[in-house]
């Protein structure tokens, strides 16, 4: 685990990590070695969630230095404030995955169903099931986050040009 | 005032810091202490804030003398005390005016 957390380090730029990695590992060390005194689902929480911090702060970390993002303090959160930016919508984007592997879960029950059919009972073949379940789902999934990211960065770009302003302009000085 | 309001981690943050310095884990330890452990942080947002907040020159990093480790920690600056002050002030005005709108609402 500390192998893994040294090496999600590295997907951060140089300078973050000269500044804070060798911190950040010892705090990590630190949580971790309280952590394995806890049961095993505290324990899987707290991977994930540090694997989810670490990669999301890294990207957060590459657009600031790329484009000079600065997000002030908003950090990602579910509760408590409202803000008035722009954001990715995640939960549009979780509720769509989840749809996604509904779908592929129902064509892979229709083949499972379909191969239980004797040969003499004839059933329309379902040309979509010839995959896998785990490979579909892989693979809608690489689709749709590529989607996602591609979207995100035409409506940041539109963002940055500043076009969303000129619905304001009046024609009156103010 | 710029970055207000603040999100929920960062005031737990700013709020941990207010009472004394304090380095990475200890900070993470109070902010888990200080939201009844619904506010976990993992050390990427932490770490993420920290520096949002050092570039933005609420607080300030020092190496820490009585430590062995010679770990760095972190302390408000005056900007960063005064700008958590207008925060807790504004939060005070919405529970207030919370508390008299929903009490009239219950009359």
């Amino acid at each position: 685990m500390l192998t893994a957390y040294q090496h999600l380090l590295r997907l951060y730029p140089k300078t973050y990590r000269k500044q804070f990695g060798d911190e950040m590992f010892a705090v990590f060390e630190d949580v971790r070695s309280e952590i394995n005194h806890k049961g095993a689902l505290a324990r899987i929480a707290f991977f994930i969630r540090e694997i989810a911090g670490l990669i999301n702060g890294a990207l957060r970390e590459h657009l600031r230095t790329v484009f000079g993002v600065h997000q002030g303090f908003s950090i990602p959160t579910r509760r408590f404030t409202v803000r008035n930016e722009f954001r990715f919508p995640k939960s549009t984007a979780v509720l769509m995955m989840i749809i996604l592997a509904g779908i592929v879960l129902a064509l892979e029950k229709a083949r499972l169903i379909q191969a239980s059919y004797s040969e003499g009972n004839p059933v329309v073949p379902i040309e979509a099931s010839h995959l896998t379940f785990f490979p579909t789902l892989a693979l809608l999934l690489v689709i749709f986050y590529a989607a996602g990211v591609a979207g995100w960065a035409i409506l940041f770009a539109l963002r940055r040009s500043g076009v969303h302003r000129l619905a304001d302009i009046s024609g009156e000085p103010k | 005032m710029e970055n207000l309001p603040l999100t929920e981690p960062v005031l737990l943050i700013l709020l941990s810091l207010a009472g004394q310095p304090r380095h990475g884990y200890s900070i993470l330890k109070d902010v888990e202490r200080m939201s009844d452990g619904r506010v976990l942080l993992s050390t990427g947002t932490l770490y993420g804030a920290l520096r949002r907040l050092l570039d933005d020159d609420w607080i300030e990093r020092f190496e820490e003398e009585e430590s062995s480790r010679g770990r760095q920690a972190y302390r408000l600056t005056p900007h960063g005390r005064r700008n958590l002050q207008l925060e807790v002030d504004r939060m005070k005005h919405l529970t207030r005016l919370a508390g008299l709108r929903v009490a009239a609402r219950e009359r």
